[in-house]
């Protein structure tokens, strides 16, 4: 029993530790954002690098897997709606739901799976090779060169992949409105500009930005934990991926609870 | 010719950066943030129901939203509602404003104008918002048909309870209803059961022999009767009976009193012939008097010519 109670102890400080370093480590991050000294040409470098993998490179799959799923599921739900008589609530589903919740979601998933693991594995990777002890020796700044350009560029993606998913939603609507509904056009834009808030879409860029700043940072995080030995790296992916996905909860949480108050 | 991946990533941020805020232009303009607006204010003496940023809606079209609500000092609630310039045209001087709270979906400020023709609405008036809610009016439904089926509900509890009493009504009716076959099962007759005295049983049945021997006699009687109202028939409906017999002097009397009538007619005719004939007599009368009145002029004369003469001697004329 005391054993029992010591174990949950540990566990509960082990992690309330965690999150505060995870925090701190944030808030470290997002400070040297804002300094002009960060955006060095190497730092500008990296950023340009990230971007271009994690937005440029994606971009085709992105809007064809965007297209697809998209359609899919304004399909599903345009036709859910009708079935239930549920009409009026058109472009309040339309805007609430698919637009500002699981154009987010599903941009989210997609850069995490793919550019949120790569860091994860790359600053693992760095760390047994001894490569960021060799850039602390060279005196360079492992945040503002390494850091900082991956969390502005999950930021910067994010925020425009999303932006481009929920326009690619939007027009996917419009032919499926007038398939399902027999709806023209102005009647499309009418009913979407009625159900659109403009605090909505901020709410969503705003938790689009969070998404980006945590499933760069979290991975970042954890690459850095590994110790020097090759075996490390799996354990610390895995570590870091299941903990981008908890954060990827408890932002969507928090953005409802947002909404709702 | 290859792209560096400097101008890739500008393209692809410039273009996207380019989207999203003409995206947000069409959007913002499309809501009207570079329109014109109205402010119109709106009283009401509760607040509830109302929010900030409620849709005002004419013909189920949104053509603006509730901006603030506030309390004044006399404790009704100001609701300000702002309209954009092209929506405008739709609030006129008679336009009502309905809180509608419906059972399903957000409450909303419905505007209704019967005339467009009239004049806009000024933005210093205050019209009063009425209030129309599903909810209550739906409860106020269903109150009275809950009290009802709460009655009913009562009133079976009260049944059952009943049925259920071994001392209740239905086990006192079932006991009596048992007791009652038992009695008949034992006894001769439903009678014997009913009086329960055997010697009245058989004074009823004698009675009841006396009155089938009445009940013939009787019969007998009324055949008597029966024949002699045969008797009756034939001798007054008969064919020389007495009513045949008044008919034919009744249509003789008729024929004669048709005759009669002709008579009256003629004596008619001839009386008002007379009386026209009197109407002449008096003519004659006349005639005659004015005769007379010459001769008496002539013999007047002749009288005065006589007087002179010695021999009286006239001519005839």
């Amino acid at each position: 029993m005391m054993s029992f109670g010591e174990n949950l102890g540990r566990r509960v400080i082990q992690m309330l530790t965690a999150f505060a370093d995870t925090i701190v480590f944030a808030g470290k991050v997002f400070i040297r954002i804002f300094r002009r000294k960060t955006y060095s040409s190497a730092m500008r470098e990296v950023l340009l690098n990230q971007i271009y993998f994690t937005s440029v490179q994606i971009l085709p799959v992105f809007l064809m897997v965007s297209i697809i799923f998209g359609s899919l599921l304004i399909g599903i739900v345009f036709q859910l709606l009708k079935e239930f008589g549920l009409t009026g609530f058109f472009g309040h589903v339309l805007m609430g739901l698919i637009v500002t919740e699981l154009s987010p979601l599903l941009t989210v998933l997609l850069i995490t799976l793919r550019s949120a693991a790569a860091i994860n594995t790359e600053m693992a990777v760095m760390k047994v090779n001894r490569e960021i002890k060799t850039l602390e020796m060279f005196r360079i700044d492992v945040i503002n060169y390494l850091l900082v350009p991956r969390v502005i560029n999950g930021i910067i993606s994010i925020v425009l992949l999303s932006s481009l998913c929920s326009i690619v939603l939007l027009v996917s609507g419009t032919l499926f409105s007038w398939l399902i509904f027999g709806m023209s056009i102005d009647v499309y834009k009418n009913i979407l500009l009625n159900a659109t808030n403009f605090s909505d879409i901020l709410i969503a860029l705003f938790k689009c930005a969070i998404y980006g700043f945590f499933i760069t940072l979290i991975p970042i995080r954890f690459g850095l934990r590994a110790s020097h030995e090759f075996t490390s790296i799996p354990i610390v992916v895995s570590q870091g991926m299941v903990n981008v996905f908890a954060a990827i909860l408890i932002i969507e949480v928090l953005s409802l609870l947002t909404k709702l108050l | 010719m290859t792209l560096s991946r400097e101008f890739k990533v500008g393209l692809f941020i410039g273009c996207t950066a380019i989207i999203i805020v003409l995206a947000l232009l069409y959007l913002a303009a499309g809501k009207g943030v570079f329109e014109n607006m109205h402010a119109f204010t709106l009283s009401s003496k509760s607040g509830d129901g109302f929010t900030e940023g409620m849709p005002v809606v004419f013909s189920g079209f949104n053509i603006g939203k509730v901006q603030s609500l506030e309390l004044n000092d006399k404790g009704v609630v100001l609701i300000k509602i702002k309209i954009p310039d092209r929506h405008v045209k739709w609030i006129r001087s008679d336009s009502a404003f309905i809180l509608y709270r419906p059972l399903i979906g957000s409450a909303r400020i419905v505007v209704n104008t019967t005339n467009l023709n009239n004049p806009p609405l000024d933005e210093k008036k205050i019209p009063e918002v009425i209030i129309v809610n599903d909810i209550n009016d739906a409860i106020a439904r269903i109150e009275p048909a809950l009290e009802r089926v709460t009655q009913i509900a009562d009133n079976v509890e009260r049944l059952t309870s009943n049925l259920s009493d071994p001392k209740g009504d239905l086990h006192r009716i079932l006991s009596n209803a048992g007791k009652i076959t038992t009695n008949l099962a034992s006894k001769k007759s439903l009678v014997e059961m009913v009086v329960s005295d055997e010697e009245s049983v058989k004074a009823l049945n004698e009675s009841l022999k006396k009155l089938k021997d009445i009940t013939t006699t009787v019969d007998r009687i009324l055949t008597k009767v029966d024949k002699m109202a045969d008797k009756t028939d034939s001798e007054i409906y008969g064919k020389d009976g007495a009513l045949p017999q008044v008919n034919v002097i009744l249509k003789d009397i008729v024929g004669k009193l048709q005759k009669l009538d002709k008579t009256i007619d003629n004596i008619n005719k001839i009386s008002s012939d007379t009386s026209e004939g009197t109407k002449d007599l008096h003519i004659l009368r006349s005639d005659i008097d004015d005769t007379l009145k010459t001769v008496e002029d002539a013999v007047k004369k002749l009288d005065a010519i006589i007087g002179l003469k010695k021999v009286p001697e006239f001519k005839v004329p």
